[in-house]
């Protein structure tokens, strides 16, 4: 069987991707700000944020976004990186101390395009962000 | 210049921004999303692959060039398309606009459309970033 079919029937409706699962702390957050260059007063800036209505620093949406993306190429390997579209809402925030999960599941499928429900929750499984990622299975 | 974005008029053009991720700032972003999969995928391609998500970080920083958003301000949501995988050592050049402006409710709704391409031009990433604002 080739490659192809081997992505096409792994990847059918009601699949789950695999999970990808981490602990938030500041030194994360403050890495990260390092590594993508934003240093926005509210993910890195305790004083700050306990001003603003998060009453603390907030992981950067584009962090948990990583996360997904680790799933999906986890997932889908070149096809996600070549081809992927993702669609989210960005539903609450996730705090240093929060562990955030990132998952999703193939809910459509057309041909070899696949259509997966993804989101984030963190560990009251409250969903920070949640939308649809599409891939070309290949 | 660097200016508020809700005093941007819908329309408005940002200035086209370029940034290069090379190996070494591929690893620091690797290692700061723990993303363990990518440099499995790289690894196994033998090619040195830029996570999609540290392209799209940076085009979105890059904007921040020219625009302030002001304490408050809150993402609401996200889109991105990658076009094709990006090898570390690429330049990439984004062009970016405001492509909406409404008010609701005591804040300003912005939508910031942008596109990435590689050194030939060819497209590598479009998305759709859509942030409130407190008016």
């Amino acid at each position: 069987m080739s490659q192809e079919a081997i992505g096409r029937e792994r990847w059918v409706v009601g699949a789950e991707l695999p999970a990808v699962a981490k602990t938030l702390s500041q030194e994360k957050i403050d890495r990260y700000a390092r590594a993508s260059g934003d240093f926005n007063p509210i993910h890195v800036d305790a004083a700050f944020a306990a001003q603003t209505p998060f009453g603390g620093t907030i992981a950067h949406g584009m962090l948990l976004l990583a996360y997904l993306s680790e799933m999906l190429t986890a997932a889908f390997g070149q096809a996600w990186l070549s081809g992927g579209r993702l669609k989210v809402r960005f539903k609450g925030a996730a705090r240093p101390g929060d562990v955030v999960t990132a998952r999703g599941r193939v809910e459509r499928a057309k041909d070899e395009r696949r259509v997966c429900s993804v989101e984030c929750l963190n560990q009251q499984h409250r969903v920070l962000i949640t939308g649809e990622a599409e891939v070309r299975v290949v | 210049m660097n200016r508020a974005i809700e005093a941007l008029e819908k329309g408005h053009q940002f200035s086209a921004t370029s940034f290069v991720l090379d190996e070494e700032a591929v690893a620091r972003y690797v290692e700061a999303v723990e993303d363990e999969a990518l440099p499995r995928l790289a690894q196994a391609e033998g090619k040195a692959w830029v996570p999609p998500m540290a392209v799209a970080a940076l085009a979105l920083r890059s904007l921040m060039e020219e625009m302030v958003l002001p304490a408050g301000a809150i993402h609401v949501s996200q889109e991105l398309e990658f076009v094709r995988a990006v090898e570390a050592g690429e330049r990439i050049t984004c062009r970016a606009w405001l492509s909406h402006r409404s008010q609701r409710g005591g804040w300003w709704v912005l939508a910031v459309e942008m596109e990435g391409a590689g050194e030939s031009g060819q497209p590598v990433l479009a998305g759709r970033s859509t942030v409130m604002v407190p008016q």
